[in-house]
């Protein structure tokens, strides 16, 4: 089976949450403390969903993204276009 | 950017960088390539490995900006700037979207620019044209930008020594002369030079700002006592913002053209697998340590104004640079890296511009029956010229930079729907796309010249695609193209689908 990541549904909702959760619109405004490694909390929230972000495109890249081999090997570049 | 210690050392590095780059280019990136094939000189034979695909990529996608103008951004926003590292993360998001198809039917149809793929999906020179008029001008803008980059850095960087425009034609001649020898390869080869000496000159200067003028929490604890807004929660319309940033920048830049003209150059999957896989870490390296940069500088020089704060990087690096003679030459290494920075996105936004004039402009509209050499002949050609007009527009350069660096997006983002829709929807039609695109493009336009960057949060090349999306649905929707018109359009793309 080709895989390809626009095809696979479950991976744009949980992408969306990730974003979502990396931005403060939820948490109350003008709050700083606690401080934590330099960063106020919120920025430290932040840094930590910019890494699980990262972390899930990996996941995505290596795991839901083989098209080229599959495609190569069923019938070669060359005849495609008459493939349906 | 001013660093008046540098002077005349500043020129002996700048002139010595350049023809070391000029040199390697030419030494090993000339062999092997046909400057009589578009696909040989346009996208090194869509031959890029991993290192050099990787490299290209982030040095490309990092420009001077990045280095000059991000840390300024941080100095004025506070840890709201922290949004410049995910939504560089987003990029690679915003290539998942339709890299993995577009890489497999490239290679199939041997396309060279993003207008083959408007060519051959749409069937109509309208599309194909007001697409490829769409990005040369965004290109064009983006070329702009970084010429006028160039000068300022090299002549704030000689302390004058260097007057503004003959930094800009040095450099720029350097670069002409091995894009027109090497074409892509010796961009790509250029452009792993410049992203290692991007990388060690921005991981550097944070470890010496950081011994030199207090660490993160330091300078955190000092916003807080005077500047308590750019560490505090910020209000709902900065969390909008961010988000409209996300979507601006990581949808813009992946379909800039000379990003999905990497897509098409990568020799193989795999590759582009392992470079967008490195690249989801890169933002942390650089637009995350020039984070670090800014923040550290507002302890270092507080209450500077906009304008003094663009300054900041220079300002840092000349007490860094005063202290020892390692920092001293270390602050050099930073100054060709901020030149590395600028000329590695120039390069590859000239290579993308010359092959859009080559391939299409010439090959699809002047002269169709011309034959390869003719077209990449005449490419190079108008690319000089049109380099030189810019560079008397370069001459009086615009206010900041940080803010001339949304406007390429505005009109660049506006060909993503022919891609995410085109490449799964056959629905999507030729009047769709091509009121999609131009409404799309005059919304944001419109806004930019109008001198409103944004509504409640949204960036105008944000709303201009929402509206370019609906457009291009629903005219296509109301004026389908004929049957065998979608059967032929979705020919090119439903066999990888199985």
């Amino acid at each position: 089976m080709v895989r390809e990541p626009v095809r696979i549904k479950w991976i744009w909702p949980v992408l969306v949450v990730i974003i979502l959760l990396g931005v403060p619109w939820y948490l109350p405004q003008g709050t700083i403390e606690p401080v934590i490694m330099g960063f106020p909390y919120w920025a430290f929230i932040s840094f930590l969903m910019t890494a699980i972000l990262s972390l899930f495109l990996g996941y995505v890249i290596n795991r839901c993204w083989d098209m080229e081999t599959l495609l190569d090997n069923s019938s070669g570049k060359d005849k495609g276009g008459e493939r349906k | 950017m001013k660093l008046p210690f540098i002077g005349w050392h500043g020129v002996i590095t700048i002139v010595a960088y350049a023809l070391f780059i000029l040199g390697s280019t030419l030494y090993l990136a000339t062999r092997g390539v046909s400057r009589k094939n578009l696909s040989s000189f346009y996208l090194a034979n869509k031959g890029l490995g991993p290192l050099l695909l990787f490299f290209t990529l982030f040095a490309t996608q990092y420009s001077g900006n990045t280095v000059i103008g991000y840390p300024a951004a941080a100095y004025r926003l506070g840890f709201a700037w922290w949004q410049s590292v995910p939504y560089m993360v987003l990029v690679i998001a915003g290539y998942l979207l339709f890299a993995p198809r577009l890489h497999v039917v490239s290679k199939k149809y041997g396309f060279v620019t993003p207008s083959d793929w408007f060519d051959k999906r749409f069937n109509s020179k309208a599309v194909t044209l007001v697409a490829t008029l769409l990005m040369a001008y965004g290109l064009l803008n983006y070329l702009l930008e970084q010429l006028v980059a160039m000068g300022q850095a090299i002549s704030g960087l000689t302390a004058g020594v260097i007057p503004y425009i003959y930094g800009v034609i040095f450099l720029v001649t350097i670069m002409l002369i091995y894009e027109w020898m090497g074409g892509m390869k010796a961009v790509a080869l250029a452009d792993f030079i410049n992203g290692v000496v991007i990388l060690i000159g921005v991981i550097g200067f944070v470890l010496l700002a950081w011994a030199n003028f207090g660490s993160l929490s330091s300078a955190t604890q000092n916003l807080i006592a005077t500047a308590p807004k750019k560490v505090a929660v910020p209000p709902l319309q900065t969390s909008v913002n961010w988000i409209s940033m996300y979507i601006l920048v990581g949808i813009g830049a992946a379909v800039y053209p000379h990003a999905i003209q990497r897509i098409y150059a990568a020799d193989s999957e795999k590759t582009l697998k392992k470079s967008l896989l490195r690249m989801a870490w890169m933002p942390f390296f650089t637009t995350g340590v020039v984070f670090l940069i800014g923040i550290i500088g507002t302890q270092a020089f507080p209450g500077l104004d906009k304008m003094q704060s663009e300054q900041l990087v220079g300002m840092m690096a000349n007490v860094i640079a005063g202290k020892s003679a390692f920092n001293y030459w270390f602050m050099m290494l930073l100054f060709s890296g901020v030149i590395a920075a600028i000329m590695s996105t120039t390069d590859s936004v000239l290579l993308s511009l010359s092959s859009l004039l080559s391939n299409d402009i010439y090959g699809k509209v002047i002269k169709p029956n011309a034959d390869e050499a003719e077209k990449v002949m005449w490419g190079k050609i108008t690319g000089i010229i049109l380099v030189f007009l810019l560079l008397l527009i370069a001459w009086k350069p615009p206010a900041t930079l940080v803010e001339i660096f949304t406007l390429k997006f505005e009109v660049l983002i506006q060909v993503a729907p022919a891609f995410l829709l085109g490449l799964y929807w056959k629905g999507l039609s030729k009047t769709g796309v091509l009121l999609g695109m131009l409404s799309g493009a005059v919304l944001a336009g419109g806004m930019t010249f109008s001198g409103m960057k944004t509504l409640w949060g949204w960036h105008g090349g944000v709303l201009g695609l929402g509206l370019n999306i609906v457009i291009s649905v629903v005219f296509s929707l109301l004026f389908p193209d004929k049957k065998e018109e979608q059967e032929r359009a979705e020919e090119v793309y439903s066999w990888v689908v199985r």
